[in-house]
């Protein structure tokens, strides 16, 4: 399987978008059409250099927060970066995937529709949450994070899953419109503030609002789905199963509350 | 013995053929806790399921499915349904799922056939939840959650259907011994069951009253097929032996024409293993001529 490599020069100083750095738009162009691709203002060549051969992998090495939108409309192929990225990564993106291995910023998959986004270190705010102007979040694939997400993860998403190896900030699933939360740590304060449709797992949660009642203990079916769906999709990076056991808090009451909070039973 | 025909075991083959028809068919999974209930399950749904004449679709059990196989994790069985079109398998669909398993303890329905072309799986049995029925997307396969009294019944939004689908494959099989015809032609069901993608769905896999196009009455399509009746034999141009006192058929409706051959196949090399001993005589097929069906498959190429 044939790589390209492009290794940043030196420290950002300022935003680089990186929309157009997916192995689609690489593909059977030589190294020097690449380089003078643009990002932005600039051309590949003033940020990367730029080695390997075009094909299904493109790997980035270097690390910056600056580095926005990566992965951002990955169709198909593999993208890595081998280092933290900035905001807004996997915008819309639609399949492939997408290993990030060190944190992503804020609005991580907003707008994603398919593919698999991995990220080894914390995601920031808003993960698969929906930008100002934009109907809906994340609207399909999988993001699986090994650190912390931030705040407001889920924000008007609408399908798809997002799991954490570590913990949701407050109020996930906020406006949450559809698709899951999964995580293997935690709930912060408040999770599904305004939550339409959708569920939240996780071993527990810092505070639940008063809008989410409780429904009893209850086997549900739907866990044992997701289980093998997450086991086949992501093989040995599934987390661990959840337990089909559950208590399940509906909510959130003071809107359609068709939602759901799964804690242990 | 007529030109053509072979003797395998005692048993005469004819040189004959059965003629069967192109038709639509879908593949559901159903699943419960145990594999009881989800037999229980497969049985009901696919009842009344004969004949697409009389009962709207022919439907019956192609396989039990092990908990890995299944979408949940659970024990389950796999049906066939088979109809005229994909549109006369619209109402049946909804009705033996809403009616049969949807009202199942314990139950779950999944798609069970890939197929570029989908039918609404979903489409009636989801709004029995009032409107607290939610959707859950997994990848590209959508499942509905629709509360029920035992919990959740988990029902996928689409299933697949084939338009590739065949019907009508047919073994006659004649004997001297009513008992032993019934025991060797009980055996061939066996071993067509365990072929894939195949359903033989008349009782047990076996019809005792085939039937020819046509009747002396208005209105009635078909008829007794008399030439097979040990009863009429001195009476109308008969195709039974003088020593026959019965002829049972089997009937094989297949997701393509492969597994309808291969299911023929099965149950002859069934009943030629049993042999004569039993009282079975001779094998034959129904056919109307080879104008009608499509597919015609012909026993001489199906014996082992």
């Amino acid at each position: 399987m044939s790589t390209l490599t492009l290794t940043l020069r030196g420290a950002l100083h300022h935003p680089v978008d990186l929309t157009s750095v997916t192995p689609n738009a690489f593909a059977g162009r030589s190294l020097y059409e690449i380089e003078q691709l643009s990002l932005g203002a600039l051309r590949v060549c003033d940020v990367f250099a730029v080695s390997g051969t075009p094909g299904e992998t493109v790997a980035i090495s270097g690390s910056s927060s600056y580095l926005d939108y990566a992965g951002a409309g990955l169709d198909a192929g593999t993208l890595v970066f081998e280092g933290s990225v900035g905001n807004y990564a996997a915008t819309a993106m639609k399949g492939g995937r997408l290993d990030i291995r060190g944190d992503a910023g804020a609005y991580l998959a907003s707008r994603q529709s398919g593919g698999l986004v991995t990220v080894k270190g914390a995601a920031g705010d808003f993960a698969g949450g929906t930008r100002p102007g934009d109907r809906f979040g994340m609207v399909g694939g999988i993001v699986l994070v090994d650190g912390n997400v931030g705040e407001r993860a889920g924000e008007r998403m609408r399908r798809g899953t997002i799991i954490t190896r570590g913990s949701f900030g407050a109020a996930a699933g906020s406006r949450m419109v559809g698709g899951t939360l999964w995580t293997e740590k935690g709930f912060g304060a408040g999770p599904g503030p305004m939550l339409r449709r959708g569920t939240l797992i996780g071993p527990a949660v810092e505070r639940l609002l008063p809008t989410f009642s409780d429904c009893g203990v209850h086997d549900l079916n739907i866990l044992k789905i997701l289980n093998k769906y997450i086991a086949e999709t992501l093989g040995a990076l599934a987390p661990r199963p959840v337990p089909v056991l559950v208590r399940r808090y509906a909510g959130d009451l003071a809107t359609l509350g068709k939602g759901e909070i799964l804690l242990p039973a | 013995m007529s030109g053509g025909a072979m003797q395998v075991n005692g048993v005469r083959i004819d040189d004959t053929f059965a003629e069967a028809f192109g038709m639509s068919a879908l593949g559901l999974v159903v699943t419960a806790d145990t594999p009881r209930w989800a037999m229980i399950c497969a049985r009901t749904m696919t009842g009344f399921g004969t004949s697409v004449i009389g009962c709207g679709a022919e439907c019956g059990i192609d396989r039990e499915m092990s908990p890995a196989e299944t979408p949940d994790g659970r024990p389950g069985v796999r049906v066939l349904m088979f109809g005229f079109s994909p549109d006369a398998l619209v109402p049946q669909l909804r009705n033996r799922v809403g009616q049969c398993v949807l009202t199942s303890p314990g139950s779950a329905c999944f798609n069970g056939l890939e197929s570029a072309t989908k039918l609404g799986l979903a489409s009636g049995p989801r709004f029995f939840g009032d409107g607290w029925q939610t959707a859950k997307k997994l990848g590209k396969r959508r499942f509905w959650r629709v509360p029920v009294m035992d919990g959740e019944f988990v029902i996928e939004d689409k299933c697949g259907v084939t338009t590739e689908a065949v019907g009508g494959g047919n073994l006659l099989v004649l004997g001297r011994d009513r008992a032993g015809l019934l025991e060797t032609t009980e055996a061939a069901v066996a071993a067509i069951a365990k072929i894939n993608d195949v359903i033989t769905p008349f009782p047990g896999g076996i019809v005792r009253s085939g039937s020819k196009v046509g009747s002396k009455y208005k209105g009635a399509i078909a008829s007794t097929n008399d030439a097979f009746c040990p009863v009429l034999k001195g009476a109308v141009k008969s195709d039974c032996d003088p020593d026959t006192i019965a002829v049972l058929e089997i009937v094989i409706d297949g997701l393509t024409s492969k597994s309808v051959a291969d299911a023929m196949r099965a149950g002859l090399k069934a009943i030629t293993d049993m042999g004569a001993a039993k009282g079975v005589s001779r094998v034959s097929a129904g056919n109307y001529g080879g104008k009608l069906g499509q597919h015609h498959y012909h026993l001489k190429d199906l014996v082992a």
